[in-house]
């Protein structure tokens, strides 16, 4: 295989998909090099991003889901992604572009599990979401103080212990009793975790991985702002 | 929970323990065919005439969350008159003959071990090793000033005076459960007895004349095994070893899950605490009377286990340890008296626990250590202990670096398609073919190996499922043959030369036995989820290494330790090309089987390791692993076959070249048309 590409022969439809070809691959130099490229050819930061980047991830994720992609992959892509995102990202906020939506996400007090939560942050950034990683061992609190700050679309709670997932259901309560829950979409997910857990807790779905959980994240927010799916 | 007795209701929920067999069974059907089905073989000599009374088994009353059931007595058919002439007889109670009665509700029954046609395997025997004796209880022979109308002190104060004439033994106490016996030994013995000391400083026993025998219990609390080693305490000796399921299986399959239940259940930590002293005491009641000798003679006691068991053991709720910090109760040695916690020794006995080093390494981290000696070392070694926690230790004279890594249960058999636990039935040892690439396994419990393509295999031949060290050495059979790459995805390719390499989906499972090879009937297979989970597990533990590697500063470690029951079936072979464990002279990777419960044995024949354990504890450096910035880092490197950075010269010769299909991804359109035009 040939790095030696002259982006500039590539018609704007071939850069487009080189994008997601790159993407895949986890090639961050090159998926700047045509972000940069398609700019000055005129395309608006919005397209390059949904037509290039997001349809890019959204061919991992469904790679992922299907176990051709494993998590080293996928964070290479992701990682490309956000090479690409720096360029974009102010250009966005210039324009105004519309929002896909914004997610806070966590792993709920007593659990230091990072990784999984990440891969469902990165995926969510790579579907063109702007994700809020407040870490691991994280408190009602601190969730309500970043809600307040950040207003997502999303809440997103992890936890891979039998013990710390009945703290998920208290986050909920406190999204209740400050009376914002029905304002936020709420996705729960871990190993020890089900869909009848999500339910109990009154959560609005249980996601089994992170390309699941980015397909939730987009028909619920569809859902919500009363678009069709 | 809906009324599981609803007279509506076809069929039930019936549940085993400790095999965790689950399944529907229909109304009225018989128990005994019950188990059967769900792949529990109960004892029968009379073949369900209720004669031989062999199928005995008890009904767990209670509700379960776990298995989601509510259990009675009264969801089985009422007592027949055989059973009831024959439970009184023998003065029984609580147990049934699975052949005679008929399920009408949702049930767990527990499986006592004599009733199990195929009993577990517990492969755990202490091991020879030197040590020196130096128990906590000793024996002493003294003769006693006689009392007269002149010496109006007490039978006590005259036995202590001559304790300290002839032993040169001061200061001394004596249990209060041992003074009732005191005047009449004394009596009886002619004012010659034998004390039973502990630590010099109390008595214990007093004994008529010269008497010999003083016996001391060693035990290794494991989530799934509790092993108890019975010692003579002036020999050293051995005298029985004896195994049995933690108890609190039923209650919870993994450490976490008992935590839960603790939390969540008002009477579950007494349930939990109350099972394994039960447990305890028949462990110490079989091996005392394997050995001939009486648990009255059994003096002293040391336990290990790791810190949700050692919490519990103690009755104290472990609910801090469900989530960070993971606060302990007490992390210091004790020294109790045996008989607070309900252990029918000796009324008198005392029991010592070892040390914790943190949250998640335990008193059975420390014995593992005190057998394996990592601070002792002049080279670096490595000791890994795997469990759904492995705990991790690196060391050498100067330095000891303790850690736990969550692998999760995969290498317990659990998330895998197949999985099961390491019982009778379970395949354990996988080699394919490199050229025809079809499968041999070997199946727990028969000894011979079984050919691809067998028929008509013995019933002990035929598989159940697929232990934790049968799917490593699937898995790593599956990259040494080239059907998955090193990043762990099946090539789809190779299924036009293998039949055995089915496509499933986008990707592909390999079929390791046929239907007719299985003893379910259905075939037994690896799936790329298999494999998925056991990179992940794999991985968290490789990571784990590697950051305490990191923080002692070494590039490679001399010699791997393989502790755990668990560790005692793996191929060290296969461990290292999977990248379970980092790149050494082959022979120096070894299994040491149950250390934790030789460190036990170490520290009930020798008081000055009891010291040694206290000053390991507070000396060994623990590392919390998923708090250290690299974990993640050294994860998603460590997922690869073998590793995707680090070298593994010792495997230079067997591992694969990394096959043009992994540098070729599946999609790159543009490059490929672009190079073509």
């Amino acid at each position: 295989m040939s790095d030696e590409i002259d982006i500039t022969q590539l018609s704007t439809q071939e850069l487009l998909e080189l994008i997601q070809d790159d993407l895949y691959d986890g090639l961050a130099e090159q998926v700047t090099a045509s972000v940069r490229e398609l700019l000055k050819r005129g395309l608006t930061p919005y397209d390059v991003l949904t037509k290039g980047l997001v349809a890019g991830m959204e061919i991992v994720g469904v790679d992922f889901r299907d176990g051709i992609l494993f998590v080293p992959e996928v964070l290479m892509a992701a990682k490309a992604m956000k090479a690409g995102m720096v360029i974009l990202r102010p250009l966005l906020a210039e324009t105004g572009a519309p929002q896909i939506g914004t997610m806070v996400i966590g792993t709920v007090k007593g659990d230091i599990h990072d990784i999984g939560k990440n891969l469902v942050a990165m995926m969510m950034e790579g579907a063109g979401f702007n994700v809020f990683n407040l870490g691991i061992n994280v408190d009602a609190d601190t969730f309500m103080n970043a809600i307040r700050e950040h207003k997502p679309d999303i809440l997103g709670m992890s936890a891979l212990l039998t013990t710390t997932m009945p703290y998920m259901g208290v986050v909920i309560e406190t999204l209740r009793e400050q009376g914002i829950r029905n304002q936020i979409i709420v996705l729960v997910g871990g190993a020890p975790l089900n869909d009848a857990f999500a339910e109990e807790i009154g959560a609005d779905s249980y996601c089994r991985d992170a390309a699941i959980a980015v397909e939730t994240a987009k028909k619920l927010i569809a859902i919500k702002r009363g678009e069709k799916v | 929970m809906p009324d599981s007795t609803g007279d509506s209701k076809t069929a039930f929920q019936v549940a085993l323990t400790p095999s965790g067999r689950q399944g529907q069974v229909p109304r009225g059907a018989n128990l005994l065919n019950a188990a059967r089905q769900l792949g529990v073989e109960l004892e029968s000599i009379c073949g369900g005439r209720q004669t031989c009374f062999k199928c005995q088994v008890a009904v767990e009353e209670g509700r379960f969350p776990k298995l989601g059931l509510t259990s009675r007595a009264d969801h089985l058919t009422p007592l027949t008159p055989q059973e009831e002439t024959y439970f009184a007889e023998h003065n029984i109670t609580g147990r049934r003959l699975a052949c005679a009665c008929q399920v009408q509700g949702d049930l767990l029954i527990a499986v006592p071990e004599e009733s199990q046609a195929r009993k577990q395997i517990i492969a755990k025997a202490a091991t020879e090793r030197a040590i020196q004796v130096d128990p906590a209880v000793r024996q002493v022979y003294v003769e006693v000033r006689q009392p007269s109308l002149e010496e109006v002190r007490g039978d006590w104060e005259r036995l202590a005076e001559a304790l300290g004439e002839q032993w040169d033994l001061h200061d001394l106490s004596i249990d209060g459960r041992a003074l009732p016996a005191l005047q009449s030994a004394l009596r009886q013995g002619g004012f010659a007895v034998t004390v039973s000391l502990w630590q010099d400083r109390e008595v214990l026993r007093v004994q008529p004349g010269y008497a010999e025998g003083v016996y001391g219990l060693a035990v290794d609390i494991g989530s799934t095994t509790v092993v108890a080693h019975l010692c003579d305490l002036r020999t050293g000796e051995v005298l029985a070893t004896q195994a049995a399921m933690n108890p609190q299986v039923r209650y919870g399959e993994d450490l976490m899950s008992r935590v839960s239940y603790a939390m969540s259940e008002p009477q579950g930590l007494a349930r939990l605490h109350r099972a394994v002293i039960l447990t305890l005491n028949e462990l110490a009641e079989k091996a005392a009377a394997s050995a001939g000798v009486s648990t009255e003679d059994v003096l002293d006691a040391v336990v290990v286990g790791n810190t949700v068991m050692h919490h519990i053991f103690l009755g104290i709720n472990p609910v801090e340890l469900g989530g960070a910090p993971f606060a302990l109760a007490v992390d210091s040695p004790l020294d109790l008296r045996a008989r607070d916690l309900g252990l029918s020794f000796n009324p008198a006995a005392r029991l010592h626990l070892l040390p914790i080093i943190a949250g998640h390494v335990g008193a059975d981290n420390v014995a593992v250590q005190l057998a394996e000696e990592p601070y002792a070392q002049d080279e670096t070694m490595l000791i890994v202990d795997v469990g759904t926690n492995a705990e991790i230790v690196l060391g050498d004279r100067e330095r000891v670096l303790v850690a736990s890594s969550p692998t999760g249960p995969a290498f317990e058999g659990a998330q895998i398609s197949h999985g099961q636990r390491a019982a009778p039935g379970a395949v354990e040892r996988v080699r394919i073919d490199p050229q025809t690439l079809e499968p041999f396994i070997k199946v727990i419990g028969y000894p011979d190996w079984i050919a691809p393509g067998s028929v008509d295999l013995p019933e002990p031949a035929k598989a159940t499922g697929i232990c934790g060290s049968g799917i490593i050495e699937a898995v790593a059979e599956l990259y040494l043959a080239g059907l998955i790459n090193a990043d762990g995805r099946f090539e789809r390719s190779a299924a036009e030369v293998s039949p055995r390499l089915l496509l499933s989906g986008r990707t592909a499972e390999y079929l390791l036995a046929d239907a007719d090879q299985t003893a379910t009937g259905s075939p037994i297979v690896i799936t790329q989820n298999d494999v998925r989970a056991i990179q992940l597990a794999k991985a968290a533990l490789y990571a784990g290494i590697k950051l305490l590697m990191a923080a002692r500063g070494v590039e490679r470690v001399d010699r791997v330790v393989l502790a755990g029951a668990f560790g005692s079936f793996i191929s060290p072979y296969h461990a290292m090309v999977l990248g379970l464990i980092p790149d050494c002279e082959l022979e120096h990777v070894y299994a040491v089987g149950n250390a934790a419960g030789d460190g036990a044995r170490i520290a009930l024949l020798n008081r000055r390791q009891r010291e040694k354990a206290s000053w390991l504890a507070r000396w060994a450096e623990h590392v919390q692993m998923p708090l250290e910035a690299s974990f993640q880092e050294e994860f998603v490197a460590a997922l690869a076959l073998p590793h995707a950075r680090d070298p593994f010269p010792h495997l230079a010769d067997s591992l694969p070249e990394a096959s043009e299909e992994r540098k070729a991804r599946p999609r790159h359109r543009i490059r490929e048309k672009y190079n073509k035009a």
